[in-house]
């Protein structure tokens, strides 16, 4: 079963083309990787899915539901209401963690569940706890995110997307962040995840990941997707003369 | 000397108890004022935006005192009347509304927009994310600012005595004028310095709660 289906996107900031007609499309279980050079328009795909920014034209299909349907002359979104609800079938996880300073590592975790999805407390604590110990943390549960390392934040990050039991999750280049003796303890979280067959979809920089863990990978660069594969056709055979160039430059 | 203190006590709680009102009663009223017209400046309604900016100008740019004077003396003179503690509480609302419209909107605009970004994600309305994500983090950042105001507000209590409100300041006046005694101003001096000690301790108090997780 389709999770995602991003169909001819096309997305522009004022005079800016960003995204030039992208296709994606995300089965159950599988891990995308989607790496290219900055600026490419990785991260505002990203964000187009879930309606961080909205899209010109193309269709948008989450989990069976449409967020956006391209009429013709322009997409048109679902409801409010409608759309808010399907985004948040996404987790979404950033660079920058963007947890609430103002929350203990708990509360950062039941506050969605508990305010948006109006599900049992108690519940929700309970499994908020059974994420911590998880992603490893359970004694950092009452600590405020300040009190973290940037690798420890992160993961509560993760788990707080988690929380929301989301149907897939969106990564923008969760490491890049970090300091490198952090990233693999993210990293490592982010593989127990694949290893569970969670849909994920991950901006990065890390080849390595993407080598091993991605189930296919999508090669972004200028707007268009240039490239698309599996791991090995991309890593190991690459025929697109752009994918080449980028795969030489990071190799120094 | 004490006996004299003693005997000017009870006209001089009456003074405080008048500008108790106008403070407390500023205070209440124009917090969420201004919190209101901070939503306008920065929500994207142009209209609503310029005429907040430009009403903020207006009440900032020109003394309270001008403005007591004006909604006492001048209105009138179109027809609109109002008895001077009505007068007095209509320019100290509008007056300090104008201040905390302008914390309140260096607080919101303060909050980063990865904030706003994770609350959408989490699914979170608008209001959710305010009331929830936003303005917790903004009353931490806006209190040493609001605590300044507050006790700046105990000071300005004193400028409707120029309406002839029988406030703390006009009641030592009259002490001073009628029993050729400074003693007056020395108590009243210590009221004041009593009320800005206890907000003062108040608000260190409040920040100290706020920035809990900053450690
Ligand atoms: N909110 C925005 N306003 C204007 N331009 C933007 C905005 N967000 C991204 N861009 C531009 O869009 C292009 C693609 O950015 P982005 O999607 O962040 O690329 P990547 O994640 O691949 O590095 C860049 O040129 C960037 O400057
Ligand atoms: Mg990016």
């Amino acid at each position: 079963m389709k999770k995602i289906e991003a169909r001819n996107i096309y997305k522009r900031f004022q005079n800016l083309e960003v995204l030039k007609g992208i296709d994606l499309e995300v089965s159950e279980g599988e891990v995308v990787a989607v790496i290219g050079p900055s600026g490419g328009g990785k991260s505002t795909l990203l964000r187009c899915l879930n309606k961080l920014e909205t899209i010109e034209q193309g269709t948008i299909i989450i989990d069976g539901e449409t967020l956006a349907k391209d009429t013709g002359k322009g997409a048109e979104y679902a409801s409010t209401e409608d759309a808010r609800r399907i985004a948040c079938k996404m987790g979404m996880v950033f660079q920058q963690f963007n947890l609430f300073p103002h929350m203990t590592v708990l509360e950062n975790l039941i506050e969605a569940p508990v305010q948006v999805q109006k599900r049992n407390k108690a519940e929700v604590i309970k499994e908020a706890e059974i994420l911590l110990e998880k992603v490893g943390l359970s004694d950092k549960r009452d600590v405020y995110p300040r009190k973290l390392s940037g690798g420890q934040q992160q993961r509560v990050a993760i788990a707080r997307a988690l929380a929301m039991k989301p149907a897939i999750m969106l990564f923008d280049e969760p490491t890049s962040s970090l300091d490198p003796e952090l990233t693999g303890e993210v990293l490592r979280t982010m593989r127990e995840l694949a290893e569970e067959k969670m849909t994920m979809v991950v901006v990065t920089h890390e080849m390595g990941f993407a080598r091993e863990v991605a189930t296919k990978v999508v090669f972004m660069a200028d707007g268009y997707v240039q490239a698309c594969g599996t791991p090995e056709e991309i890593f190991e055979n690459p025929t697109n003369e752009r994918l080449k160039h980028f795969l030489n430059v990071i190799k120094k | 000397m004490l006996d004299y203190i003693i005997s000017i006590i009870p006209q001089m709680l009456a003074g405080c108890q008048v500008t108790a009102q106008v403070f407390f009663l500023t205070i209440i009223l124009s917090i969420p004022l201004g919190l209101l017209l901070a939503f306008g400046r920065v929500s994207n309604l142009s209209l609503v935006k310029h005429f907040i900016a430009f009403y903020v100008w207006v009440m900032r740019g020109t003394p309270l005192m001008l403005q007591l004077l004006f909604f006492y003396f001048a209105l009138p003179s179109v027809g609109i009347r109002f008895d001077d503690f009505t007068a007095a509480m209509i320019a100290f609302v509008l007056n300090y509304a104008a201040y905390f419209c302008e914390i309140f909107r260096a607080g919101i605009q303060a909050i980063p927009k990865g904030q706003y970004e994770a609350a959408h994600t989490l699914g979170m309305s608008y209001v959710q994310t305010m009331r929830r994500i936003v303005l917790p983090q903004v009353f931490r950042i806006v209190l040493p600012p609001v605590s300044n105001e507050t006790i700046t507000l105990v000071k300005d209590t004193s400028l409707v005595y120029v309406l002839a409100m029988n406030d703390l300041m006009r009641t030592t006046r009259n002490l001073v004028q009628r029993d050729f005694d400074i003693t007056p101003f020395l108590v009243a001096g210590v009221f004041y310095l009593l009320a800005t000690l206890v907000l003062t301790v108040l608000f260190e108090n409040l920040e100290k709660h706020f920035s809990r997780y900053d450690q």
